[in-house]
């Protein structure tokens, strides 16, 4: 008890630091994965001459570990794009990156999905097709895909454990810096590993209600 | 930009370095396949423990489910690397220390045994309870019906599914680099910490896990048709 009180309980200022951290990287990284999903999915739907490049990059995002984009964003990014500069910047975008590789298949999957009676009739009412898309499309899309969004945010979380790889000060860093110093690894791990599985847990466990909850209210949900 | 454009595509580079990369690919291939082996059978276990009549076997199956697939890789491969020689070795009282490539073995198969869990358990739960019913008529055993009449058609049925779960896992062996197991992504690091080119290194590194899994993706998801129109007709 003694060892726990002293390695974890005190240095907890560290490790809410690096929680804190965690959750802006994961915060930041999510926005950034559903936009860039919706972006890659519309132009992998709507555009057709860019059609080819976006299957290339959503195919690239999807099928290369995070360990190799955060690497890749990392290093090679700026040198050829000049963005992003920070290690922080960098790890939200190589984490939104992975996740827009999926969520833009899930959003495929749910335009595809939308019966095309509802275009029909958005047509015939004389709706433009951007008026259809906006009203009709999107709000049926997001519902859709809105327990596939909520799993990603739990992939992101996952994921997120990596980024102090690339020196960002995130809980998995303090907790390596503090055995680092200590060198005393057993309790300060299990502490740390103790909280991104129960974080993940709960956040599980909210996604599924709200999930079950959207369907409720909504009804078109898949579960 | 076109200069470093020219520099990330360099791919002349990989060439020439190119046995110590496929050593790092095969052992890449080597914890993939030792991990994927020892999921399989964990996730099997676990359905199976999921399922069980007893409530206690169902709670601990559920607790080992539930924390396999809430842990990140990193932090269970951490943790099975630093803490569990530890713990064990205190147990035993002598000290033990694991290598890294079976702490990575045991770790990733540990995390990713919960999602074939999961899946195996839909696919237990998917049999219909008919045949149940007419194999207990018929006086067997539970050991048996599970053993003779459910499994065959779960782990046919599961799978082609379960494809996903492997290429996961396959991306996921990318990580046992930080423990140091000597893999693509380790060897990529030394050679460009070595001639302090990241650029082509890194980029290339992407295209290859990109060319793997893609090249199996496809592959298993044609042979997983032909399966499935074999099998269900």
């Amino acid at each position: 008890m003694g060892n726990w009180e002293r390695l974890v309980w005190n240095q907890r200022e560290a490790f809410l630091a690096g929680f804190q951290v965690t959750l802006q990287v994961c915060a930041v990284a999510f926005v950034g994965a559903i936009l860039g999903g919706l972006l890659l999915c519309l132009v992998r739907v709507y555009v057709r001459p860019l059609r080819p490049v976006a299957v290339v990059l959503i195919e690239f995002f999807r099928a290369t570990p995070i360990l190799v984009q955060l690497l890749w964003v990392n290093y090679v990014w700026p040198e050829l794009f000049g963005w992003p500069n920070t290690f922080f910047s960098a790890a939200c975008v190589a984490l939104a990156v992975q996740s827009s590789g999926y969520l833009a298949e899930t959003f495929r999957g749910a335009i595809e999905a939308i019966p095309k009676g509802h275009l029909e009739a958005a047509s015939s009412l004389g709706m433009p097709p951007w008026r259809a898309f906006l009203r009709i499309v999107m709000p049926q899309v997001l519902l859709d895909a809105a327990p596939s969004i909520g799993n990603q945010l739990t992939v992101i979380v996952k994921s997120s454990a990596l980024v102090s790889v690339i020196a960002v000060p995130d809980l998995m860093f303090q907790s390596q810096k503090l055995v680092n110093k200590w060198y005393e690894p057993i309790e300060i791990l299990t502490a740390t590993a103790v909280i991104y599985i129960l974080f993940i847990f709960l956040l599980s466990v909210t996604l599924t209600w709200l999930a079950r909850a959207m369907r409720r209210r909504y009804g078109l949900t898949a579960l | 930009m076109s200069e470093s454009l020219r520099e990330t595509l360099d791919l002349a580079l990989l060439w020439e370095y190119r046995v110590v990369l496929l050593k790092g690919l095969t052992m890449t291939l080597g914890v993939f396949a030792c991990a994927a082996v020892l999921a399989v059978a964990g996730g099997l276990v676990a359905a199976l423990w999921r399922v069980s009549r007893f409530r206690v076997v169902r709670w601990v199956g559920t607790v080992h489910v539930e924390i396999a697939r809430n842990s990140p890789d990193y932090i269970m491969v951490v943790w099975v690397h630093f803490v569990l020689p530890l713990l064990l070795g205190a147990i035993i009282r002598r000290r033990l220390e694991f290598d890294p490539f079976v702490s990575a073995v045991i770790a990733l198969s540990y995390v990713y045994s919960g999602y074939f869990a999961e899946t195996f358990r839909a696919g237990i739960e998917a049999v219909p309870r008919g045949q149940i019913e007419a194999g207990r008529g018929l006086g067997m055993s539970e050991r048996k019906i599970m053993w003779r009449v459910i499994l065959p058609q779960v782990v046919r049925r599961m799978l082609p599914e379960s494809v996903n779960q492997f290429i996961s896992l396959f991306k996921a062996t990318s990580i046992v680099s930080l423990i140091a197991v000597p893999d693509l992504m380790y060897q990529v690091g030394i050679i460009s910490a070595q001639v302090m080119r990241p650029m082509p290194l890194y980029t290339g590194a992407a295209l290859v896990y990109f060319a793997v899994v893609l090249l199996c993706a496809n592959l298993l998801g044609l042979l997983s048709n032909r399966w499935r129109n074999k099998v269900f007709a």
